[in-house]
């Protein structure tokens, strides 16, 4: 897979503290990927790194397997924190000087401009829109001339529900096209709504790097009850793969050492003549998982 | 480059308040040329009320002295400051409305945009200095008898003279600007240091024991303005024995470009160390 970008070793501090801490990652061509952390994690700092905003006190990033240059900057679009345009100047207007920086025509303004809904108010100043409309604004300016790779920080931050769901559903339109994605969030739902891959920042440092759907595929443990629970627990324990065995209220809730499914519980237990009333996989959340990494960092 | 200009344009071209500082420049530098020749003639009249032999009104804007009459007049710091305010609006936007950091997310160095705002100094330094010299040419042609004309372009030099004086003060505001991100702090500031800060740093250097003239005249402001000296009012200075510069000080054009080399250099220093 081609590596889009990749961090080695980056590290900034603020005075005592790390805002980011030797981090390393690759992020590949075609990922939508999420980089979760929960407020002061690191993330913005990181992003503002890559896009040459803040100097890092050490280490060293690639996109596109070269050195960082103005010119591989125009090949990103971004969208860091708040929307950022002249106020005095209309949405067109403020698109044409992106345009000119980026070294694109004027074609594609309009298209982004639809894209986002904003083409009814394109001759409308920016200090008219509503802060749902600025960050569409600023998401149009992100996508103009097709660029490689979206950065978004916080995209959803600060919106009305309505709004989350118009910017989420760009997003996702665009990650369909193929455009490499990186989703920077502290809100859980919305990178696994989003995003295939996942990299959890704490203090600077990524706890868990990995594939979205391989976090999530992770049974965390199966609740299983009849009408013994001291039977069940007593046969339950016989099974080879079993880790723990715990009760919780009329429950009781099975570890494993392996993957095992819930038919393959019913059927043991079947076969030693046991009927079971209630059986369900507990799925992991990412929610669990992120907090359980944060749990462990601290 | 072009690029750039045209970057810059289009933030400045339909954006009100620059509109309305320039008109307002326009109008008070106007009215600063025609009642400058009415103040010295008043004060004329106000001596001739005390004197037997009636002193002549004097006429500032004939050939040549015309071009350093009125460069001197539109160099007086209460007119430059007009210029200078809008260049620090137009640079600390960037930071206010924080498309510096856009500016470069999408593809621009920080000296590309330390380079722009540059351009619009020097177009800004241009199109003033071709005003000042029209309007000069016009006073110069009215004002001026035919016996006079052949020394129309004798004194012409002072108008690129003009423009350095612009331009340096220009960049003292884009130093300013850089520094202090912040619009009205960098107004505030830029405008007590002008009017204020330097004619007292320029009063107390002079007292203590220094000899007159030797170092407060090296200030930076000091400097700008004293490229193109006092008018030359030739009659009234032939009659009271009073001798005026009537030539550029090169010495301050040379002091002038050393300060424009040194706060551009230390814009270029500072910005390449800040995190935007």
């Amino acid at each position: 897979m081609d590596t889009l970008l990749s961090l080695h070793e980056i590290s900034k501090n603020y005075g005592k503290i790390h805002a980011v801490d030797k981090l390393s990652m690759n992020i590949h061509k075609g990922q939508v990927f999420g980089i979760l952390g929960p407020n002061g994690s690191g993330k913005t700092t990181t992003l503002s790194i890559v896009l040459d905003l803040i100097k890092a006190d050490h280490g060293s990033f690639q996109w596109f397997g070269n050195v960082p240059s103005k010119e591989t900057r125009k090949r990103i679009g971004s969208v860091i924190e708040s929307p950022n345009f002249f106020p005095y100047l209309s949405a067109q207007k403020n698109l044409e000087i992106v345009a000119e920086i980026k070294d694109l025509s004027y074609d594609d303004i309009p298209t982004v401009l639809k894209m986002t809904g904003l083409y009814d108010r394109m001759n409308s100043k920016f200090r008219t829109f509503s802060f749902g409309m600025k960050q569409r604004l600023a998401v149009a300016s992100a996508l103009l001339g097709d660029p490689d790779v979206l950065i978004l920080d916080e995209p959803t931050n600060g919106l009305d529900p309505q709004g989350i769901a118009q910017i989420r559903e760009i997003i996702l339109r665009v990650a369909g096209e193929g455009i490499t994605i990186i989703l920077a969030s502290h809100l859980l739902d919305e990178v696994q709504k989003i995003c295939s891959h996942v990299a959890v920042l704490n203090k600077g440092k990524i706890l868990f790097d990995g594939e979205v759907s391989e976090v999530l595929a992770e049974a965390d443990c199966i609740e299983v009850s009849a009408d013994n629970l001291e039977l069940l627990g007593k046969v339950m324990s016989e099974y080879p793969q079993c880790k723990s065995i715990a009760k919780s209220n009329d429950k009781l809730l099975l570890y494993f050492k392996t993957l095992v499914k819930p038919q393959e519980i019913n059927q043991f237990l079947f076969s030693k003549g046991i009927t079971v009333s209630h059986l369900m996989e507990r799925k992991r959340s990412l929610e669990k998982h992120f907090l359980e990494l944060l749990a462990q960092e601290s | 480059m072009m690029k750039l200009l045209r970057i810059e344009l289009k933030k400045i071209l339909t954006y009100k308040i620059f509109w309305v500082l320039t008109g307002l420049y326009f109008v008070f530098l106007a009215l600063g040329i025609i009642l400058g020749e009415h103040i010295i003639n008043n004060w004329v009249d106000s001596i001739n009320r005390h004197i037997p032999l009636p002193l002549p009104h004097v006429t500032l804007y004939f050939f040549p002295d015309v071009w350093q009459n009125i460069t001197f007049f539109a160099g007086i710091r209460y007119f430059l400051i007009f210029p200078a305010i809008i260049i620090i609006i137009l640079i600390t936007n960037e930071f206010t409305y924080k498309t510096i950091r856009q500016n470069v997310i999408n593809g621009m160095s920080k000296v590309d945009i330390q380079l722009s705002k540059l351009q619009i100094i020097l177009c800004f330094s241009v199109i003033i200095t071709t005003i000042i010299g029209i309007v000069a040419l016009i006073l110069g042609i009215s004002n001026t008898d035919s016996a006079g004309m052949h020394l129309m372009l004798t004194k012409l030099l002072f108008l690129p003279a003009f423009f350095l004086e612009i331009f340096t003060f220009l960049i003292m505001a884009y130093f300013c600007a850089f520094l202090l991100k912040h619009t009205g702090l960098a107004i505030g500031f830029f405008t007590l240091y002008v009017i204020i800060i330097e004619p007292v740093l320029y009063f107390l250097l002079k007292i203590p024991g220094l000899q007159p003239n030797n170092v407060s005249q090296y200030l930076p402001v000091n400097s700008v303005i004293r490229i193109v000296e006092y008018p030359a009012i030739s009659s009234l200075q032939r009659i009271m024995g009073i001798t005026l510069q009537d030539h550029i000080s090169l010495l301050h054009c040379g002091i002038t470009v050393g300060y424009s080399a040194l706060f551009l250099g230390v814009t270029f220093v500072v910005m390449r160390r800040r995190d935007l």
